[in-house]
């Protein structure tokens, strides 16, 4: 297994954006065959044979989820595209929206569809100037060609598509509190039950949907789901970007076959370690996913082998961290993310990543006691399985990961009582 | 009259229920309910913070966490809903030690002040960490954040409404104030700001936590962050007994607690009942415990005495009386002496002023309406038959559809418009509201549909129109004559002269028609109209169209609007009778005046002329409450002989010759009766105040004086109020549309504005305003104003406005008052309102009996 651009295929083509470009690329082509040729229970029952799984981070069933929306309901449904893409190390949706938006587009029109959605929206993160730019233009232009609008195809089915940018909160990523957000609350996550699919924006049901999701949804129509399901391994199927950062010689995002090994992204994608430097730590699937260290290099990148190996391949941002990283430091510079984009709507989230940050805090400026890692490994199991979202969850897991793989990192600092300046271990 | 109001009579299906074991025990609950639901059903402790009853669960304190098998993780029971054969634990060491680290996050940072707290002996903070929290050692190795108030600021407290102090310190977010004011109450000026653990809660910007409720929030905050400036150092809580209470001012007979040591009360706070007020109490019953212990009390006795009142003893007071009364019924006769009495008063009080008048004196002149003019004068009027209808408040929450005419709801009844609130949150209800004013029901009505002023039986003509004409009409009610009977008789005539068109109406009649359980409400608009026999006529013909008044669905009334109005009705205290109630009377009172009684109306006249020459006013205010300040004036000014009872100093008693001080509702134990007919008991939470009494007491002492004797002890005076209130029974009948024939009001003069005199949103008649806490809100008259019109005249609130009469040749023209201006945020169009809750400002001087709108001209004067 290795790469295979399904899509990232025509990002080095500037007229893809457009509508004209796009259906010369052979866009398009899955809109109108559903419109025309398929029901909702059909589309869904395709996306489901593909094995698709949510590229948001959860791997959730594609064509499941959408099953889940009630198909009696009075009340009118939503689909909603999930662009808030904020988890650090994770940009491969900012890719998609840049470069190949009317395929976003195509996605969210025939997940609207599937659940007889007349409305969707894009919630974009509100820093993406240049994608929102990209993407409101390629909204207008599938407009005025009528790939979207009133009676579509002739077939009279209606679908709008409005942007909506956020406020620059992470926690709107989650998909509660994007609906939150998107109706003009606080963007706060909700319990679940209810699910969005029974009660979301609105309280009307709602589909949420990654945006490289819903980028692949346009290829399972046009060639079957059986099709999709030659790539990857049997539970992961398909293709998935991994956005390569950190200590690397050539970050990077890279579409490749699920199940293609670290390795392969780190060393033949990436070019390997600057200055042939070894690993320390990988975080596989974005800020929230559990370290993993140098000897899982073999693991191959899917759901399940991910799992097996201790962490998650989440939004499959992989961060390499070389031997020269200091690893408290970098624990510090995670938790604090999450102590700054906790919502502060749930106790342990709230206050946990607080008292997290302060004792890491410590430790890095030389003051800290040995018993700090029991307490701070403590601190996270009072937060892991605690909180209402799993933002509570991806704060806890890799400082867990931290303390029970790189103890010794902390005993030594702790140790060495020294105090180093922050400046020093920037990436580079 | 039954204690209980007639629930609407639906067949309840079986509910479905649940098993579960609980700790081992075998539980059943309905389906739906949540394991916290179960627990709390059996009096199984779980500890919360953010959970409420009234308020859906968002599980963000996760102090509320059980055990369920096959659960890996805990779960919270507030937010999980009881399933068949779940096994719930609720006191494992898991539980117990994930409650404790809840219980660590939230010390992190709390402030260690419980000795300053105003909050200590009843935060929840404070028990569950007694229960829960305990360890031998801290792992807390920080300095506590400090949250204060500004930047510049080293004080903690910030205020951040007129009676609310917020310490962010202290605050635990469990979001429940923010969750209320939303969920409950509508309103938005609290909110939650910043991110995580940043977040602070605070004022909506530039603004104040100021609507109706607010005192909720503070009750509802479990820890100290929330405090009221009433109740904030004045006495720790452990130092307080309770005495159960009820709202003295509204109808909707909210359920208090008084709070109170052995001096005297010190604060108000909500008792939760469901079928009254779901815990949730206005501002106005919550503060309004103050006018018990305020200084403005009159505390004995005054005579006149050559033009000054002097305090006297009751004896000397009553000897005046006793000789006046004396002297006018013998030279004049029993029927010059007249009576009005407040209805805001108990009912044992009620019941006495009835036999002190017919009883004792032989005049049938009584009556509880001082507020209102052209009152009904026939025992069947159509207008006592809808007010009488029987009416449950918790019924208005499972109504599929509300309508409301002619009613400021949530001014009149704040419980009332919480339920309507909660019908439409809940059950996805459908509320209309017709009103010649936007009021605050707006933001939540389907359509609010504004008729023109002095329209309102035409828009519910149309209504009855619509009904007909769609063949929604109640098949077993004659509709042959219907153009005979309504002016204008057409929908599109009533339409074109309403101003709400056809389409709105048909909309309106047709979902009303489709409704299970319909309930119709109309308020004071409606009440306080001189049109109101009309307008009731068309009102009662839409619920008789619906099926209403024949008991088939749902409900229809006119609402009684103070604390004891329909005890009053029920006690009979107006001339109008009916003949069960005279029979009641005769047979309790042995003598009974022949004569037919003065109502109000009449009493005013008659003392213009020569038939009232003594008059009693008990706890009511007319001259400035009632309409027509000058009339009432007059008449009172003719009286030889004025007696008035009341807690403070009024522009009624400036005119008496004898004035008596009667006891609040916090200094004696008595009763209500509510919208409802529900009668509910209060308690004594502290002393009389002087030589204050209560109005049954000072009547019995008014009666010795003249020889004769009330009761012989309380038990006896109660047993005949309960002997009046249970063969009380509204008035029946035959069930034919009736007529309604519409005149047009006369077209106002040119820069002439429509204006309303009544309650200010923070007041309810004329005691309040010796409410310090009530005054923070609203401290004195205003005229509240839409933005519109203020910007067209150039106005804002605080400016001084010049407000002139403006009645053509008639009573009060050239009446001006200067008011302060209160640029309204709902109010739309020209329409004014003018608070009467000040003695300062009689505004209703610009109010009239003879014509249903009341014009004035207004003047903004600039500043020097
Ligand atoms: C704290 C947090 C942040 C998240 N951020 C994102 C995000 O930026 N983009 C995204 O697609 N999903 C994000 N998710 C996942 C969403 O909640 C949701 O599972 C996803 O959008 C579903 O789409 P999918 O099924 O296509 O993966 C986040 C979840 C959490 C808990
Ligand atoms: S102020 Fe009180 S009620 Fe509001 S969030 Fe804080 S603790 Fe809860
Ligand atoms: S009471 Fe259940 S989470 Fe707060």
């Amino acid at each position: 297994m290795a790469e295979h651009k399904l899509l990232l295929a025509h990002t080095d083509d500037p007229q893809h954006k457009t509508v004209a470009g796009y259906v010369a690329n052979g866009g398009y082509r899955a809109w109108r065959k559903v419109l025309t040729s398929m029901t909702r229970d059909e589309v869904i029952t395709e996306v489901k044979a593909s094995g698709l799984r949510g590229r948001g981070g959860a791997g959730f069933p594609t064509g499941l989820k959408w099953s889940f929306v009630p198909k009696d309901s009075p009340k009118p449904r939503y689909l909603v595209c999930n662009a808030d893409e904020s988890e650090p190390g994770t940009c491969k949706d900012r890719v998609l929206l840049e470069c190949d938006p009317q395929a976003v587009i195509e996605g969210m029109a025939i997940a609207a569809f599937s659940i007889g959605s007349h409305l969707a929206f894009n919630y974009i993160r509100g820093e993406f100037d240049y994608p929102i730019e990209v993407f409101e233009k390629a909204v207008e232009d599938a407009y005025d060609n009528g790939h979207l609008g009133k009676n579509i195809y002739g077939t009279g089915y209606d679908l709008d598509v409005v942007t909506h940018t956020g406020g620059g909160a992470y926690i709107c990523g989650e998909e509660t509190a994007l609906l939150q957000s998107l109706a003009g609350h606080r963007g706060m996550s909700q319990m679940k039950p209810p699910f969005p699919a029974v009660e979301g924006l609105y309280g009307c049901p709602t589909v949420v949907n990654n945006v490289e999701t819903l980028a692949v949804v346009p290829h399972l129509i046009n060639n079957g789901g059986e099709w999709y399901k030659t790539f990857g391994t049997e539970k992961s199927a398909g293709t998935k970007l991994f956005s390569l950062t950190g200590h690397i010689n050539s970050p990077g995002n890279y579409e490749l076959e699920m199940g293609t090994s670290l390795r392969y992204l780190i060393e033949e994608m990436g070019g390997g370690i600057p200055e042939g430097r070894k690993i320390k730590a990988i975080i596989p699937g974005g800020a929230s996913c559990p370290f993993m260290t140098a000897d899982q290099i073999d693991t191959p990148l899917d759901y399940e082998a991910i799992a097996d190996a201790g962490s998650m391949l989440g939004s499959g941002a992989c961060i390499i961290l070389d031997e020269r990283t200091d690893i408290v430091w970098a624990t510090y510079k995670l938790i604090k993310f999450f102590k700054h984009e906790s919502c502060g709507k749930c106790t342990p989230c709230r206050e946990g990543t607080k008292w997290l940050t302060q004792l890491v805090e410590r430790i890095l400026n030389g003051e800290g006691e040995e018993s700090d890692i029991d307490k701070i490994d403590n601190i996270c199991h009072n937060i892991l399985g605690r909180t209402i979202c799993p933002l509570g969850d991806a704060a806890a897991m890799p400082v867990i990961s931290v303390i029970q793989r790189f103890r010794q990192d902390f005993v030594d600092r702790i140790k060495a009582k020294d105090v180093l300046p922050m400046e020093q271990f920037s990436f580079n | 009259m039954s204690d209980t109001a007639t629930k609407d009579q639906k067949t309840t299906p079986a509910v479905e229920m649940v098993s579960l074991t609980i700790d081992g025990r075998p539980i059943s609950v309905k389906k739906g309910a949540t394991v916290l639901d179960a627990c709390r059903q059996e009096n199984i402790p779980v500890p919360t913070f953010c959970w409420h009853p009234k308020l859906r669960s968002v599980g963000a304190c996760r102090m509320c966490y059980v055990e369920i098998e096959k659960f890996p993780k805990l779960m919270v029971s507030c937010a999980t809903e009881a399933m068949n054969d779940m096994v719930v634990l609720t006191d494992s060491e898991k539980c117990r030690e994930g409650r404790k680290a809840i219980i660590e996050f939230i010390l992190l940072d709390h402030p260690l002040d419980c000795p300053t707290c105003d909050k200590g002996g009843e935060c929840d903070l404070q028990d569950n960490a007694f229960e829960y929290g305990l360890s031998d050692d801290t792992r807390f190795a920080f300095r506590k954040a400090r949250k204060i108030r500004d930047k510049n600021s080293t004080f903690d407290d910030l205020q951040i409404g007129p009676e609310m102090v917020r310490n962010q310190n202290r605050c635990i977010l469990c979001y429940k104030c923010v969750r209320a004011n939303e969920e409950a109450f509508g309103e938005y000026d609290i909110g939650a700001y910043q991110r995580g653990h940043n977040t602070e809660i605070d004022a909506a910007p530039g603004g104040q936590v100021a609507s109706l409720y607010s005192g909720n929030l503070v009750e509802i905050c479990p820890v100290g962050a929330l405090t009221s400036s009433d109740w904030r150092y004045k006495i720790r809580v452990w130092n307080t007994q309770t005495v159960p209470s009820i709202d003295p001012y509204h109808a909707d007979g909210a359920n208090l607690t008084l709070w109170k040591d052995a001096t005297k009360v010190h604060r108000a706070t909500s008792r939760m009942n469901d079928d009254t007020d779901d815990g949730w109490i206005s501002d106005i019953a919550r503060y309004g415990y103050q006018i018990a212990t305020s200084e403005r009390r009159i505390k004995a006795p005054l005579v006149n005495k050559n033009g000054a009142m002097v305090e006297v003893s009751w004896e000397e007071a009553l000897g005046v009386i006793s000789r006046r009364f004396k002297e006018v019924k013998e030279s004049q006769g029993a029927p010059c002496l007249a009576g009005v009495v407040s209805p805001n008063l108990d009912l044992k009080t009620l019941h006495a002023f009835n036999k002190l008048f017919r009883g004792a004196l032989g005049s049938n002149n009584v009556d509880y309406r001082s507020d209102y003019s052209n009152l009904p004068t026939d025992a069947d009027s159509t207008y006592g038959f809808m007010a009488s209808r029987s009416f449950s408040i918790d019924a208005v929450a499972s109504s599929d559809v509300i309508f409301v005419v002619g009613s400021n709801l949530i001014r009149e009844h704040p419980n009332v418009h919480l339920k309507t609130r909660r019908a439409i949150f809940e059950k996805l209800s459908w509320l209309y509201t017709a009103n010649p004013i936007v009021t605050k029901s707006a933001d939540c009505s389907t359509d609010e549909m504004i008729y023109n002023l002095g329209t309102d039986e035409v828009f519910l003509n149309g209504v009855t129109l619509s009904l007909i004409q769609q063949g929604l009409a109640d098949k077993e009610v004659d509709t042959g004559k219907i153009e005979t009977l309504l002016i204008p008789n057409t929908l599109e005539k009533c339409a074109e002269t309403c101003g709400v068109s056809v389409e709105r109406i048909n909309e309106c009649a047709k979902r009303l028609a489709n409704s299970k359980s319909p309930t119709l409400i109309a308020g004071e608009l409606v009440s306080n109209s001189i049109a109101r026999e009309n307008i009731a006529k068309s009102f009662y013909n839409v619920a008789l169209l619906l099926g209403i008044v024949q008991g088939k669905r749902g409900q229809a009334a006119v609402l009684a609007k103070a604390a004891n109005s329909k005890g009053a009705e029920a006690l009979g205290l107006f001339p109008e009778i009916s003949a069960t109630q005279t029979a009641t009377l005769k047979n309790q009172f042995q003598s009974f005046p022949e004569l037919a009684g003065a109502n109000w109306d009449a009493m005013l006249s008659g003392a213009q002329g020569e038939d009232i020459k003594a008059m009693l006013i008990f706890g009511a205010n007319p001259v400035q409450t009632g309409a027509d300040y000058n009339h009432i004036k007059k008449s009172l000014e003719s009286l030889d002989f004025l007696v008035v009872a009341d807690l403070k100093e009024t522009p009624t008693t400036a005119l008496a010759d004898v004035v008596l001080p009667l006891s609040s509702f916090a200094e004696y134990d008595g009763s209500f009766t509510n919208l409802e007919g529900r009668t509910q008991d209060f308690c004594a939470g502290m002393k009389r105040i002087g030589a204050s009494l209560p109005g049954y007491e000072a009547l019995n002492r008014i009666a010795q004086s003249l020889g004769f004797s009330l009761y012989a002890d309380l038990s006896s005076l109660q047993d005949e109020v309960s002997e009046l209130l249970d063969s009380y029974n509204a008035p029946e009948r035959k069930h034919f549309l009736m007529e309604s024939h519409f005149q047009a009001p006369p077209a106002p003069q040119e820069n002439s504005l429509p204006l309303f005199a009544g309650d200010a949103l923070h007041h309810f008649g004329h005691w309040t305003e010796m409410c310090h806490s009530l005054l923070e809100f609203n401290p004195e008259a205003a005229l509240e104003i839409s933005a519109d019109l203020a910007s067209r005249l150039d106005i804002q609130t605080g400016d001084s406005v010049r407000v002139l009469c403006d009645r053509g040749d008639k009573g009060n023209k050239g009446e001006k008052l200067i008011l302060k201006a209160l640029v309204s945020d709902i109010l739309e169009g020209d329409t004014l309102l003018a608070s009467h809750n000040f003695a300062a400002k009689p505004v209703n001087c610009f109010t009239s009996r003879d014509s249903r709108v009341s014009y004035v001209r207004i003047e903004k004067i600039e500043k020097q």
